[in-house]
C-alpha cells in the first residue's frame, strides 16, 4: 500500500505540476497574444489618420501570430476603420472640391454682377412666372425698386409701362429660345420721357442627350437701351427734312405761279412780262442760293471742298454781302447801318465762301429783327486780327439758344414761326469762319433785346 | 360778280400772283403779310373769303384760323389755307376742329386757286367741317 500510495502521491504531483506547467503555458501564451494586440492596437491608435490606408498600414504595423485567437478580430476592426477612414477621406476631398466650385461659381456671379452693375443699360432677368429674379442698378433706379434676395417681385408689379411688360412676360412664356424687340416710351418722376430699345431674349437650358432640359441658364432677359439721342436725331432730321421742303416749296411755288400766269397770257402789258420775269428770275435764285447752302455745309462737313484762299478786303467784302441783304431789310423797313473800319483789314480767306458766312449772319440777323429795327454791321482791327460783328435789336437769344445757335438743324422755339429756316445758315457760317479760315465765330445775346454775332479773323498786310 | 377776298401771306411774291389772278378775274381783293394784319382788315372789310399761308410771323395761319371761327361775324367765313407744309398739316383735322373750308399746297396754280375760290363763293355758307378736293 505505501508503495501504491507513493505512486499515486507521486503520480499526483506529476499531475499537479503538469497542470501548473499547462496552466503557465496558457497563461504565457494568453500574455503573449494580449500584448500582440494591444501593440497592435497602440500602433494603429498612434497612426496619423493621413497615413491610414491599405497600402502602408499592414506594414507599419505590429504583426499578430497567426495563432493568435484575436487575430481575426483585429484584423476585421482594423479593416472596418481602414474603410470609414477611407469614406471620411473621400468625403473630405468632395467638400474640397465643392467649395472650390462653390468659391470659383461665387466669384463668376460676382463678376457677372459687377459688369452688369457696370453696364449703363438697364438689365431684368425674369422667370418663367415674370418674377425678376436680377436687375441691375439702371434698372433698380430707373424703375424705382430694389432687389430683394427674400422677397422675389412681379415684373407687372415693378414696370408701370404695359407695352414693356406684355413683350417681357409675352417671350417668357414662350416655348422655345427667341427674341423680341420694341421701342418703348418710359417717363421718370418729373415727368420727363425718355425712348428706350427693349429686347427681351429668352434663354434656351442646354438640351441633354435624353431631350429633357437640362440645368443651365433659364430665364428671360430684358436690355433697355436707350435710344433718346436716335430719336433726337430722327425729329431733328425730320424737321430738317420738312424746313428743307418748306424752303424750296416757297421759291417753286413763285416760280410755278408766274410761269402760270405769262402761259395764260395773264400778263398783258410788257411791264408787267417784266415784273413776272424778275421774280420768276430772283425765285430761281433764291433756290439755287438753298441747295447751295445745303451742299457746301454737306461739303465742309465731310471735308471734301476746295478752298481757294487769296488775300482779301474785308470791307469789301462786307459791303458786297451787305448789298445782297439790303432788299431784304428794306421790305420789313430795318435799318441796315454799316460802320466799317477806315483801314485797310487784310484777310486770307476763300472770297465766295467768307461772303456766303457774312450774307448768312446778317440774314439771320434781319428774319428775327421786328419790323422797323436795326442791323449794324461793324468792322474793327482788334490785336492784329480783323474782327467784323453783326450786332441786331431783335428778339434775342437765351443762354441755352446760345449755347445751341450753332448745332446744325437747331431752331430757336420760340422763334421758329418768326421766319422761315434750315438750321443751317449759322452752322455753315461757323465751319466757313473755325474750320476752314481758322476764325472764332461767337454769339452774346440779351433775349429780347438783341444779338451779336462776332467774327475775328488772322490778319494779313494790313495797310491804312 | 366781283367778291372781296382778304389774301394772307408773308412771302410778297405768293401774294402778288394770286392778287394778280384774282383781281384780273374781277374780284376786289384786299392782301396782308401776317395773321395779325389780316385780323385788323378782317375787321374793316368783311371779306366773302379769306385765303391764308399756314406758317406766318406774328400770327400764324391757325392763330388767325382760331380767332376768325371765335368771332361770330366771322365764325362762318369760308377759309382757303395755302400751305407748303404737305403731309405735315392734316387736312382732314383742319377740315374738323377748325373748320378749315379747304386746304390747298404749295407750289399751287394761280389757275386752280382762283377756280377753287368761285367754287367755294358760289356754294351756301360754310358748312363747316367740309373738304373740297384739293388736297395734295
Amino acid at each position: 500500500m505505501p508503495a501504491t500510495l507513493s505512486i499515486l502521491i507521486g503520480l499526483a504531483v506529476l499531475a499537479s505540476a503538469l497542470c501548473a506547467a499547462l496552466a503557465g503555458w496558457f497563461w504565457y501564451r494568453a500574455e503573449r497574444y494580449r500584448g500582440e494586440v494591444e501593440r497592435h492596437w497602440d500602433a494603429l491608435c498612434r497612426l496619423e489618420p493621413r497615413n491610414l490606408n491599405s497600402d502602408n498600414t499592414a506594414s507599419e504595423l505590429p504583426p499578430l501570430s497567426t495563432r493568435n485567437p484575436w487575430r481575426g478580430t483585429a484584423e476585421r476592426l482594423r479593416d472596418t476603420l481602414l474603410e470609414r477612414t477611407r469614406q471620411v477621406q473621400e468625403m473630405e476631398h468632395a467638400q474640397a472640391a465643392l467649395e472650390i466650385r462653390c468659391r470659383r461659381a461665387t466669384t463668376e456671379y460676382e463678376k457677372i454682377k459687377a459688369m452688369l452693375e457696370g453696364l449703363a443699360e438697364p438689365i431684368l432677368v425674369i422667370d418663367d412666372y415674370g418674377e425678376i429674379v436680377l436687375a441691375n442698378r439702371s434698372a433698380e433706379n430707373l424703375f424705382h425698386f430694389r432687389t430683394d434676395a427674400l422677397e422675389s417681385r412681379l415684373l407687372a408689379q415693378v414696370v408701370e409701362c404695359r407695352k414693356l411688360v406684355q413683350l417681357v412676360t409675352g417671350t417668357a412664356r414662350r416655348a422655345t429660345a427667341t427674341n423680341r424687340a420694341e421701342e418703348v416710351e418710359l417717363s421718370d418722376d418729373e415727368g420727363n420721357t425718355r425712348w428706350y430699345r427693349v429686347t427681351a431674349t429668352k434663354l434656351s437650358p442646354p438640351q441633354r442627350d435624353d431631350g429633357v432640359a437640362g440645368p443651365g441658364a433659364r430665364g428671360t432677359i430684358a436690355v433697355l437701351r436707350d435710344i433718346g439721342e436716335q430719336k433726337t436725331l430722327q425729329k431733328r432730321n425730320a424737321e430738317f427734312v420738312s424746313a428743307v421742303s418748306h424752303e424750296m416749296k416757297t421759291p417753286l411755288a413763285g416760280i410755278k405761279a408766274y410761269v402760270e400766269l405769262l402761259a395764260d397770257g395773264d400778263a398783258e402789258d410788257e411791264e408787267t412780262r417784266e415784273e413776272f420775269l424778275g421774280v420768276i428770275s430772283s425765285q430761281a435764285d433764291r433756290l439755287q442760293r438753298l441747295v447751295e447752302n445745303m451742299l457746301n455745309l454737306a461739303r465742309i462737313e465731310a471735308g471734301v471742298v476746295k478752298v481757294a484762299k487769296e488775300p482779301q478786303s474785308l470791307n469789301e467784302l462786307l459791303e458786297q454781302a451787305l448789298h445782297v441783304v439790303q432788299p431784304a431789310a428794306e421790305a420789313k423797313q430795318i435799318e441796315l447801318a454799316s460802320d466799317l473800319s477806315p483801314m485797310y483789314l487784310g484777310v486770307l480767306v476763300d472770297r465766295d465762301m467768307l461772303l456766303q458766312a457774312a450774307i448768312n449772319l446778317l440774314s439771320n440777323a434781319v428774319k428775327y429783327t421786328r419790323e422797323s429795327g436795326r442791323v449794324t454791321l461793324r468792322s474793327r482791327l482788334d490785336d492784329n486780327e480783323a474782327r467784323f460783328e453783326v450786332e441786331d435789336t431783335g428778339v434775342g437769344l437765351s443762354e441755352e439758344d446760345c449755347r445751341r445757335v450753332f448745332d446744325k438743324f437747331y431752331r430757336v422755339g420760340a422763334q421758329k414761326n418768326m421766319a422761315s429756316g434750315t438750321g443751317l445758315g449759322l452752322p455753315l457760317a461757323k465751319h466757313i469762319v473755325e474750320d476752314v479760315h481758322g476764325g472764332h465765330l461767337r454769339v452774346r445775346s440779351i433775349l429780347g433785346q438783341g444779338s451779336t454775332f462776332s467774327v475775328t479773323l488772322p490778319c494779313v498786310g494790313q495797310m491804312t | 360778280m366781283t367778291k372781296r377776298i382778304l389774301l394772307c401771306d408773308d412771302e410778297i411774291h405768293i401774294l402778288r400772283a394770286a392778287e394778280f389772278k384774282l383781281k384780273r378775274a374781277g374780284h376786289a381783293v384786299r392782301t396782308a403779310a401776317d395773321g395779325e394784319e389780316a385780323w385788323a382788315l378782317l375787321k374793316e372789310e368783311l371779306p366773302e373769303i379769306l385765303i391764308t399761308d399756314y406758317q406766318m410771323p406774328r400770327l400764324d395761319g391757325l392763330g388767325l384760323v382760331e380767332r376768325v371761327r371765335s368771332d361770330p361775324a366771322t365764325a362762318v367765313l369760308p377759309i382757303l389755307m395755302l400751305t407748303a407744309k404737305g403731309f405735315e398739316l392734316n387736312h382732314d383735322e383742319l377740315a374738323r376742329q377748325w373748320n378749315v373750308t379747304a386746304v390747298m399746297a404749295k407750289p399751287f396754280s394761280p389757275r386752280e386757286l382762283l377756280q377753287a375760290v368761285e367754287r367755294l363763293l358760289e356754294e351756301p355758307a360754310c358748312a363747316g367741317g367740309e373738304s373740297h378736293g384739293m388736297r395734295e
